[in-house]
């Protein structure tokens, strides 16, 4: 039976949103549960296998039996030495097509073939080309380690909010980096609108299929690193929707009476409405009311199941675990690019900015006298650190000198002190002047209030005074 | 999550004129344009009896009847969806008898290289005489027992009614003694009569007595599964067990000191039933 690939746009709430079914699909590019990782010692770790063509890509160990909301270890599979001829071609075919301005639908007809059975939800979004704590991501996942902002749930966003992914894993291993192609994605670049493409596989994290010496070749520029993204849409989720409650009608007595009865009743609780079954199913940027969603769509999701494992699952099982000839590749990233990725925001910055979606100076001066509630309403979290961590992170993102300013407020304060190292590093990457001169007195007044951040100021002001005679 | 690659089933209602699907979720399509699905956290209980399988959630309650259910596959394939589903989903779930474990009770896991399959229909009366086989087990020294008691029961009775001389001793003795264990056997025909039915009417329940089940037995684990739904990669851990019993037909597992899973030995190569038993008495205490 062929593949059908078929298309739709839907609009939720003035946002379009462009939604592919795929039923067919030769399921050589995906992700599928591997069972439970006993020869580790481990029995409630889950294994997910990433694979591409014949050859496991990516081991994603998921602890606490598959928790939605832990952080998952990543690790390139050992003996992956690159994706198959045929698949690489299709992929550089469909990056060629959508360059030429054709539709997401269209550019990634081949690749969606390639996928497994469902529907997914088709979008350009800009993407850090780091693993989300600022290493550049093409060697950042050679040896096991856990990931930030790879759990499903992201304990900052929450369950019920969207957010999109912006971090890369490698489709390709390092040792597939070539310096003379980097010379041609140099030029290629600047004239592309869409730099890579990329399939979702969990939390702030894709798996880039094309577009590795493009990554390389956008952040040495300082372009943005836009990609074509796929993201499978299979979770369902429930809203809960709140119905404010009815004002009292009005009762026909004396006006000082009105005052009186007011400030005896109790202000009735607004009414929390179940809904029954499911709202809608979603992926991590959009959720799909069921009422919006084509019917075809709808029952194609019905009838796959979310996760499976492809005709050729035993061949990838048996890939895993032989030995990589080395751990490590000869092949070297020029520095200035790593350098520039330890600049670019990390996942706590970009969880802060998806869980936050505005903070007033009322909220912020509300934040700093120690409250969590403003006007009644809970302006991040009741947890008041997290809150404080939230904040910092969502102003480094959006607004720098904010930032600094909240920032220093809160170092001033000697009752926010357990804060006071997390601010202290966050606030160390930025170079200023108003930072310096705080971090300046810190170091020569070593007030034992500040003992802890005494290190971070020390080193800043070795740093800001090097990039100073430097310039 | 295991027996994640199932297909979802598709039933259709005739006499409600709804279709469910069982699958990742419960979805329901009634007359409605858009189906009602609940995800398997939103689902309360789900029963199953001899003539259907409820899904019950917080406001609804859906029977689905057997008789319904296009195949006998498509009827074990959302059994295990759903029984698998409870592990994760947490939901109630209430069964008839089973012969073979609960598909909540496997994980998913590699059975490795050193592993053993094989598939075979549960004969009735293999499984029967085993039956009978655990039943004197634990019946032996009870039936010896009561067969002596009855000799000097009987011998009492004897020498109460007619009174015992030296004349007719040397009748009373081997008189109370043929009777004593004619009763016994009669109690005995009685136990395996017992037992035999036992297992006629948990296989009565379970559809799964007159399926071809696959076997898998190794170092992680085991399985006992309906070949329709078995695709060699869920396993129960041997953890899971308590202690094993060997007849010449079959290894029995035992689980909080009921028989839990009957492996008969022919559904395996002649030649691996030396590995097998070695596999199982190195992981469990044998009895």
């Amino acid at each position: 039976m062929g593949v059908e690939i078929k298309s739709e746009h839907i609009d939720i709430a003035g946002k379009g949103i462009t939604l592919a079914s795929v039923r067919g699909g030769s399921a050589v590019i995906g992700v599928c549960s591997a069972g439970y990782g006993a020869k580790r010692g481990d029995t409630s770790a889950l294994t997910r296998l990433l694979y591409i063509g014949n050859n496991p890509v990516a081991e994603i160990l998921c602890p606490n039996h598959g928790s939605r909301n832990s952080d998952k270890m990543i690790s390139l599979c050992t003996g992956y030495y690159g994706m198959d001829e045929d698949i690489h071609s299709t992929l550089s075919e469909c990056l060629n097509t959508l360059n030429h301005g054709s539709s997401l639908e269209a550019g990634l007809h081949d690749v969606l073939a390639l996928l497994q059975d469902g529907v997914y939800t088709l979008y350009l979004s800009d993407y850090y080309p780091t693993d989300g704590s600022g290493t550049f991501f093409w060697g950042a996942y050679n040896l096991a380690h856990e990931i930030h902002g790879t759990a499903e749930h992201s304990r900052t966003i929450g369950k019920d909010r969207t957010y999109r992914p912006c971090f890369l894993i490698p489709g390709s291993p390092l040792d597939t980096y070539d310096s003379k192609t980097i010379q041609m994605t140099d030029v290629a670049v600047q004239s592309r609108a869409v730099q890579g493409i990329v399939l979702h596989v969990t939390g702030l994290h894709s798996v880039l299929l094309k577009g590795h010496h493009g990554a390389v070749s956008c952040t040495a520029a300082k372009l943005p690193f836009r990609c074509a993204v796929i993201e499978k849409i299979n979770e369902p989720y429930t809203d809960i929707f709140t119905i404010p409650a009815p004002a009292p009608a009005p009762e026909e007595n004396t006006q000082e009476e009105n005052t009186e009865t007011a400030e005896q009743k109790p202000t009735p609780a607004p009414e929390i409405q179940e809904q029954e079954g499911i709202t809608g199913f979603r992926s991590a940027s959009v959720k799909i009311p069921l009422e919006l969603m084509p019917r075809d769509m709808t029952k194609l999701i019905l009838e796959t199941r979310f996760e499976y494992k492809p005709a050729h699952y035993r061949t990838l099982t048996r890939k895993v675990p032989q030995v990589r000839k080395k751990s490590y590749s000869n092949k070297l990233v020029p520095r200035p690019v790593l350098d520039l990725c330890e600049e670019m925001p990390d996942s706590e910055i970009m969880e802060s900015v998806f869980a936050v979606d505005k903070l007033t100076q009322p909220q912020l001066d509300a934040l700093l006298a120690g409250e969590t509630e403003c006007d009644g309403e809970i302006i991040i979290s009741p947890n008041f650190y997290a809150s404080i961590v939230t904040a910092c992170n969502y102003l480094q993102y959006t607004n720098p000198k904010k930032f600094i300013e909240f920032s220093l407020n809160i170092l001033d304060n000697p009752d926010l002190n357990a804060t006071h190292e997390y601010i202290a590093n966050r606030i160390s990457r930025v170079l200023s002047k108003d930072v310096y001169s705080f971090f300046r007195a810190v170091a020569e007044n070593e007030d034992p209030g500040y003992e802890k951040i005494i290190p971070i100021a020390k080193k800043y002001i070795a740093y800001y005074d090097k990039q100073k005679n430097d310039k | 999550m295991a027996f994640c690659d199932l297909k979802p089933v598709r039933i259709y209602s005739e006499s409600a004129g709804i279709t469910y699907y069982v699958g990742d979720v419960f979805a329901v399509y009634s007359n409605t344009p858009t189906p009602l699905i609940y995800s398997w956290d939103q689902v309360t209980a789900v029963t199953e009896d001899k003539r259907a399988v409820t899904v019950r959630t917080k406001n609804f309650d859906y029977m689905i009847l057997k008789k319904e259910i296009a195949s006998t596959e498509d009827y074990f394939r959302a059994l295990a969806i759903i029984e698998s589903a409870q592990r994760s989903g947490g939901f109630e779930y209430d069964h008839q008898r089973r012969i073979l474990p609960l598909k909540s009770e496997y994980i998913e896991t590699d059975p490795g290289k050193d592993c053993y399959s094989g598939s075979c229909i549960i004969d009735e009366g293999e499984a029967a005489s085993t039956f009978v086989m655990l039943m004197n087990f634990r019946l032996m020294k009870v039936l010896w027992l009561l067969a002596v008691i009855l000799m000097l029961a009987i011998f009492l009775g004897l020498h109460l009614i007619f009174g015992v001389t030296r004349s007719n001793v040397l009748y009373f003795i081997p008189i109370s003694m043929i009777s004593g264990a004619i009763l016994t056997l009669l109690v005995y025909i009685i136990c395996h009569a017992a037992a035999r039915r036992k297992y006629t009417s948990v296989a009565g329940c379970d559809p799964a007595s007159d399926e071809e089940i696959t076997f898998l037995i190794s170092p992680l684990g085991f399985a006992a599964c309906e070949s329709c739904t078995y695709d060699g990669q869920e396993l129960i851990p041997w953890s899971s067990l308590d202690y094993f019993v060997e007849s010449d037909r079959m290894f029995v597992f035992y689980k909080d000191g009921s028989s839990s899973v009957f492996i008969p030995k022919r559904a395996f190569d002649k030649k691996c039933i030396g590995g097998i038993a070695d596999i199982i008495s190195l992981r469990l205490e044998q009895r």
